[in-house]
């Protein structure tokens, strides 16, 4: 069961970072980028290690998501 | 009775997660994409609620409480962003 989890959630992580590349927006590729911290995270936390998901949780998904817009936004003119 | 109500719940929370990730990859427009990724970190956050209970490890509950506190800042900017720019 536990195993079954940690599959999707890989399978998961995946996905979310082929659509990063492949969706068409710069917005969307940020978006999809902390999707796949939050997995990450969720896989970190069911391989028994609470400490690494949070630290992933606040600065992989949180954090990260937040530098990538203000990046977004001093790079003015190459958002599509 | 207490067991199988986990197994209900942890089945929905799957069916959630797959409906998200759906909605994620169809998304016609960005504000559908940033909406399915808060729909996920919640379902997410019950998730590790319920791991914690079903691995009888209350630790894990700081990271569903840290994971909440932090989760709606990156909606927020994005939010933010989509309205007037950062």
């Amino acid at each position: 069961m536990l195993e079954l989890m940690v599959f999707l959630l890989c399978g998961s992580i995946i996905v979310s970072g082929l659509l990063a590349i492949h969706l068409g927006s710069t917005m969307a590729a940020i978006v999809s980028a902390g999707l796949a911290g939050l997995f990450a995270a969720l896989c970190y936390l069911l391989l028994a290690a609470p400490d690494v998901a949070m630290t992933e949780a606040s600065i992989g998904s949180g954090l990260s998501t937040l530098i990538f817009l203000y990046a977004l936004r001093r790079t003015a003119g190459a958002e599509t | 009775m207490a067991e199988h109500l986990i197994v209900v719940a942890a089945v929905l929370i799957f069916l959630g997660i797959l409906l998200g990730v759906l909605r994620l990859v169809l998304g016609r427009t960005i504000v559908d994409r940033v909406i399915a990724v808060d729909m996920l970190t919640v379902v997410s956050i019950s998730l590790i609620a319920i791991y914690a209970h079903v691995a009888d490890r209350l630790i894990y509950l700081d990271v569903a409480l840290v994971y909440g506190v932090l989760s709606f800042l990156a909606v927020l900017a994005v939010a933010r962003y989509l309205e007037r720019g950062l």
